[in-house]
């Protein structure tokens, strides 16, 4: 029998000789995709030099409100707050570096459209708010608040989610370093240059939950990697699980369902089955706030795509426009395709002012090809075939055409994780992933209010 | 606030990048597989079986931009698919047939597929339809009978390859037919034998037509299935090769194979759906029952027989597998994606089902062309295997 690395004596080896004929912890469907992360993953972090202004978003999302808190024309110092939340479960913004605010405006953001904003101009002292870190005083979860750390899966304030992770009764807190779309390296950087802080912040949120198991999943090629993380983890109840990196295995759902063997319900999260799932692109800002008192200024993004002249992994303030940084990256296009997010779950940016936000993961430049003409279906099966949560994209998203859907097929549509893989597939070039978030968004959520 | 139809560029949906091979791809790499067995067709049979092909495409691109213009379809069908149709299509007419019958089926098989709405709308492969209704309203023409009676019909003599004439032809008695090389050695004057079609030889022995022989001694049994391979049937190198008598893309069963591989190397076409013919096919010939003697009694389970120690029960199970119409309904009929089901599971037991029912045709079946009835019989219910076999849902309990 096989056994599983998170139930063997030796949590820390590295499940390379597993035995061949048993059966491999993993889901059906999913495929393993060319990643194209050859250059990416070997260059270090590196600093995107401060543009003259910045156009720092008020709200880290678009329901989180905020009340401005700093004047127009006032210097501020780095890290000090522009914004302060106006509730418990809102988040403040802080000024990145050192500079004055010029004016108040409003900006455009891959994900929530129009945010009010802050026109910012660094002065180039950059002179920082001491650091008072303070463990005997504040809980993790007020520090996490206090230095208004966004998660980017699900976008939620770290604080407000360890809150509902506490309250859900969580035991199981997994770290999720697969990252196994394509162009994406942010959390492998993280994992590559901070192996140490990132087992350290992963305890201290897992004691601040009271998660009794901690795994970390990694991607079973860098075996190097792997090692480091298991040595930093020795001795401190962290299982650190090697898997193949097939895509959708980077998804939350599917991560929980190859490492506990539990499957979420459709539509739900992995909360519900008492497991929370974070990435290194989350912990890295807790790991700030926690440990040095630095709020989340910064994001740490990949910047790739096939229109890019360098690729590579960037620490990015937030409110920086996106035409800037294709700049700094140097575009083949000239009119790229801009997408805010990794190229199968971002969405696409139309205008150069869009600015990056807490949420950003990646900011990707494709060539803007000539999209083919979706012609009818074909019949191949490979949507159902690759679909990693078994349901029929075929058949999901011919209910776009219906009036109604009989109910059988709404915890299907709830069930679809949005991965893309059936749009990636299609031989006849059919938007099929985006069909069916739009059945659901008509289907599934109304009825659910409903019943 | 309205703005103008002009302005508006909508952004692209989620993934960015696209991978696999698009449809076009698809239906390339069928063309150059069923132009194997084309070709293997045009050696085999020679100008005329060219002549079938050409004019079958030529009558489906005519037909289909006629009917597009006439039904005036805002999305205008696919011509290289319907060049592939076409060229499936003539694969399965025999050689002698004259050129105004494929190009008939051709267009019947166009207008079928317009009727439905498009390819992909249609629930029976169209070039059977249009194979199927040429069958009753040209059987004089085509040759063929109803399946008991055995039709003599030509194959090119090994000399005479690709420019052979097929109408100079030697018929061969069955006993005196040694094989394809074999008697090629022995003429020169015929450029082309004329024998019996072995899946007809086959339906002869199970309908107990075919004497049997006395055994060696007095008190053996008698000999049932020796006469059959021995006096009825070519050597089988020659059904492998393709040089025996029947429809152009049928008989080469090297080239089917080969086609088929290479549609399963490229990913268009699942190995599920062939093996699964293969094996129910296999199965069916080892179990379903021959009439014989005159009384009317049936041997059960014929791959069991041995007769005089040799195994000729699982030969004439071999025979069964390269004879007639089975490779070709496995890999390129069959194998249709539009009319196949969509889940590998599906694909497995709709193969066992054209396998089984191929078998069952030719043994006991009314009608010639056994395996186009069971990829029809089949295609009618792909629907109800892709509704019943889908997998489970994530989180879902059943």
């Amino acid at each position: 029998m096989w056994v599983s690395p998170i139930d063997s004596p030796e949590p820390n080896r590295m499940p390379l000789g597993l035995n061949l004929f048993s059966r491999r912890p993993g889901f059906d469907g999913g495929l393993f995709l060319a990643d194209h992360k050859a250059v990416t993953a070997r260059r270090p972090v590196e600093h995107v030099p401060l543009p003259h202004t910045l156009n720092i978003p008020l709200r880290h999302r678009v329901d989180l409100h905020t009340s401005i808190f700093a004047q127009v024309g006032q210097r501020l110092l780095g890290g000090e707050l522009i914004a302060a939340p106006s509730n418990p479960d809102s988040i403040g913004v802080h000024a990145p570096t050192s500079g004055t605010i010029t004016a108040l405006s409003r900006v455009w953001s891959g994900h929530d459209g129009y945010l009010p904003s802050a026109i910012f101009t660094p002065d180039g002292a950059d002179e920082r708010v001491a650091a008072q870190v303070a463990w005997e005083e504040e809980s993790i979860i007020a520090m996490l608040a206090r230095g208004g750390v966004m998660c980017c899966n699900p976008r939620e304030p770290a604080h407000a989610l360890l809150r509902t992770a506490v309250s859900a009764g969580i035991n199981t807190l997994i770290i999720n370093g697969m990252e196994t779309e394509p162009y994406l390296t942010a959390d492998l950087r993280a994992l590559v240059e901070m192996p140490g802080r990132m087992v350290d912040v992963a305890c201290e949120v897992a004691d601040a939950l009271g998660a009794s198991r901690v795994l970390f999943a990694m991607p079973d090629r860098h075996r190097r990697i792997y090692k480091r993380i298991a040595a930093e983890s020795i001795a401190r109840f962290i299982d650190v699980v090697a898997l193949p990196d097939k895509y959708p295995q980077c998804h939350p759902i599917m991560l929980a369902k190859t490492l506990l063997e539990i499957e979420t319900p459709p539509g739900g999260s992995t909360l519900d089955i008492g497991a929370l799932v974070l990435s290194p692109g989350s912990l890295r800002p807790m790991a700030d706030a926690i440990f040095d008192d630095r709020p989340m200024t910064h994001v740490v993004i990949s910047i790739a795509g096939d229109a890019v002249a360098t690729p590579g992994t960037f620490r990015v303030p937030i409110g920086m426009r996106f035409d800037a940084l294709g700049a700094h990256v140097g575009l083949h296009a000239d009119a790229p395709t801009m997408v805010c997010g990794g190229p199968f779950t971002g969405v696409q940016v139309q205008r150069g002012d869009a600015v990056v936000t807490s949420s950003t993961t990646a900011v990707l430049f494709f060539q803007a090809t000539g999209r083919a003409d979706p012609i009818g279906c074909v019949h191949c099966g490979w949507c159902v075939e690759d679909c990693p949560v078994g349901v029929s994209p075929v058949e999901l998203s011919q209910l776009e055409l219906q009036a109604t859907c009989s109910p059988h097929l709404i915890p299907e549509l709830r069930a679809c994780i949005d991965c893309g893989l059936c749009t990636f597939v299609c031989p006849s070039r059919l938007p099929l992933a985006a069909t069916i978030a739009r059945c659901r968004d008509r289907f599934a959520n109304t009825a659910g209010e409903a019943s | 606030m309205i703005a103008p139809a002009t302005a508006i560029s909508y952004p692209r949906s989620a993934p960015f990048t696209l991978g696999g091979s698009g449809h076009t791809e698809i239906i390339r790499s069928w063309l150059y597989a069923a132009s194997l067995p084309a070709m293997a067709g045009i050696v085999l049979f020679g100008r005329s079986a060219a002549i079938l092909i050409a004019a079958s495409i030529g009558s489906a691109v005519i037909s289909d931009f006629l009917l597009d213009r006439l039904t005036r379809r805002r999305q205008r069908s696919d011509t290289l698919h319907v060049v592939l149709l076409a060229l499936i299509l003539a694969l399965t007419f025999p050689a002698q047939a004259p050129w105004y019958i494929p190009a008939f089926a051709a267009f019947i098989m166009v207008t079928i597929k317009t009727a439905f709405g498009g390819i992909s709308h249609c629930l029976w492969h169209p070039a059977l339809i249009g194979r199927v209704l040429v069958q009753f309203l040209f059987s004089q023409q085509l040759g063929l009978t109803f399946a008991g009676a055995p039709v003599m019909a030509p194959v090119l003599a090994p000399q005479h390859l690709v420019n052979g004439r097929l109408e100079i032809a030697r018929k061969y008695e069955m006993s005196e037919y040694l094989g394809w090389r074999e008697a090629g050695l022995e003429t020169q004057t015929a450029q082309a034998f004329e024998t019996v079609r072995p899946q007809q030889s086959l339906r002869l022995f199970a309908d107990g037509n075919i004497p049997q022989d006395k055994g060696l001694w007095k008190n053996d049994p008698p000999l049932r299935f020796t006469p059959l391979l021995r006096d009825y049937l070519p050597p089988w190198g020659d059904t492998i090769l393709g040089a025996v008598p029947g429809a152009i893309g049928e008989t080469s069963s090297l080239a089917l194979i080969v086609a088929g591989l290479y549609l399963i190397y490229r990913g268009h076409l699942r190995w599920q759906l062939p093996v699964a013919v293969i094996a129910g096919a296999a199965l069916a010939a080892a179990l379903m029952p021959i009439s014989i003697g005159a009384n009317g009694s049936y041997r059960w389970v014929p791959a069991l027989v041995l007769e005089d120690g040799r195994a000729v029960g699982l030969a004439y199970v071999l025979f069964h597998l390269t004879a007639g119409q089975l490779l070709i309904c496995s890999f390129l009929l069959g194998g249709e994606m539009l009319l196949s089901p969509l889940r590998a599971r599906g694909q497995f037991l709709f193969g066992a089902g054209i396998g089984a029912l191929t078998i069952f045709l030719r043994l006991y079946g009314p009608l010639d062309g056994e395996g186009y009835w069971a990829v029809l019989a089949m295609n009618s219910l792909v629907p109800m295997m892709d509704h019943r076999l889908k997998r489970p849902v994530l989180g879902m309990d059943e």
